[in-house]
């Protein structure tokens, strides 16, 4: 049954959070709130709030993250690599949005404080970092390599028409930063059996791959009431990517042709 | 606590496959089917002259009514059987509390789908004869 009320331990604990105050002479303050979580250590998770001065601090989210470990509190965990989205390692939700603290600018999220929280509905390893293994098992389940009868051409490598390319120019863009799958709540309620917008958006990119000749094998993978239609197609996926990708529409497709191939 | 790969818990026990594409081209064709009836019944209704037991059963007999209710009637048990198994699914995970729930809605949805089509006949044939 979904649960509607977090376990006893998922629970914040709003008097255990610490303030960190702005440091004397700090004329552009920002409020940052941030979740943390060390289960080595026990209790429930709390929120510390980081007071810094915005003069001091890069313009991204990350920028005051890293301010924070490096500066004032270095027990803070945090995932990062990039910070420039394409690794997609720093991806967190921030005021309420899965998206990456790399590319997301402290000053196009108003004034007011900022809430930082690991991506829902993972466990948590500590703070900001979650335990994505099922994720990416799902995207080891897709698959998500060429896969051929037809032997090479022995003097140059496979060829594809432009049109053809450009059909999986946008879904090969997804960095797998899980900011999709961890928005969406038919991943929350069934992230056991639904593989989740990710995972399907890189199942489509090889779907559509003209140079793939296992089509009909992976169509065959994902025609289940629950690896693909737990998707309701609410667009939550396509609202929180932060590469602008569409993985709702490319979950559309895939059932349309599966509806296809039926008559 | 088990100690099943991830990928081995994700794979499981393979895609089903069976019945999973008529059911989502059901809901879709049920739908497309329901949108012209409901309103046809919507204005039908609002165009009565009064709701007395009289003029109510008057319309439902007359024409070809009958075959619109009666189809409304089924079309609509359908889709919301459809629905609600999916809503079911969606939520209820143990196996079973989703095979009685399963089992209740289909049962229940039968149980309207006859209930209202005996009483659009016996209406119809009523008045008829």
């Amino acid at each position: 049954m979904a649960e509607f009320r977090l376990p006893a331990n998922s629970r914040i604990d709003t008097r255990a959070g610490k303030h960190y105050p702005a440091p004397a002479g700090a004329k552009q303050v920002r409020v940052f709130r941030v979740y943390r979580f060390d289960p080595a250590a026990g209790g429930r998770p709390r929120v510390d709030s980081y007071a810094l001065d915005m003069e001091q601090c890069g313009p991204m989210v990350l920028d005051a993250l890293l301010k924070i470990k490096n500066e004032v509190d270095a027990t803070l965990s945090l995932r990062r690599s990039c910070r420039e989205g394409i690794c997609g390692s720093c991806a967190m939700n921030i005021n309420g949005v899965n998206t990456l603290a790399c590319t997301r600018s402290c000053a196009e999220l108003g004034s007011g404080d900022i809430r930082i929280y690991p991506l829902p509905h993972q466990p948590v390893l500590k703070d900001l970092v979650t335990d994505l293994s099922d994720f990416y098992a799902q995207y080891a389940a897709v698959k998500p390599w060429l896969k051929t009868r037809t032997p090479p051409p022995p003097d140059r490598e496979r060829l594809q028409a432009k049109d053809d390319q450009l059909k999986i120019d946008r879904p090969s863009a997804c960095i797998l930063c899980a900011c999709c799958s961890t928005s969406c709540p038919s991943y929350w309620w069934n992230s056991e059996r639904y593989l989740g917008p990710a995972a399907l958006l890189a199942a489509y990119r090889w779907i559509i791959d003209s140079r793939d000749e296992a089509t009909g094998e992976r169509l065959d993978m994902v025609e289940d009431a629950f690896r693909l239609y737990r998707c309701h197609t609410i667009m939550n996926c396509a609202e929180a990517c932060p590469k602008d990708l569409n993985p709702a529409r490319a979950i559309g497709h895939i059932k349309q042709m599966l509806a296809e191939r039926q008559h | 606590m088990s100690l099943r790969t991830p990928l081995g818990r994700v794979l499981n026990h393979g895609a089903a496959r069976s019945g999973v594409v008529s059911h989502w081209i059901v809901e879709r064709v049920t739908g497309l089917a329901l949108a012209p009836l409901s309103i046809w019944l919507l204005v039908q209704l609002l165009a009565l002259p009064a709701s007395d037991y009289a003029s109510v059963t008057t319309w439902i007999a007359a024409g070809w009514n009958p075959v619109w209710l009666t189809l409304t009637v089924l079309l609509a048990a359908w889709h919301s059987w459809q629905g609600v198994q999916v809503v079911v699914e969606d939520y209820v995970h143990g196996f079973a509390a989703k095979t009685l729930l399963l089992l209740l809605s289909a049962f229940a949805h039968a149980l309207v789908a006859a209930s209202g089509v005996y009483a659009i006949l016996h209406v119809a044939f009523r008045s008829t004869t």
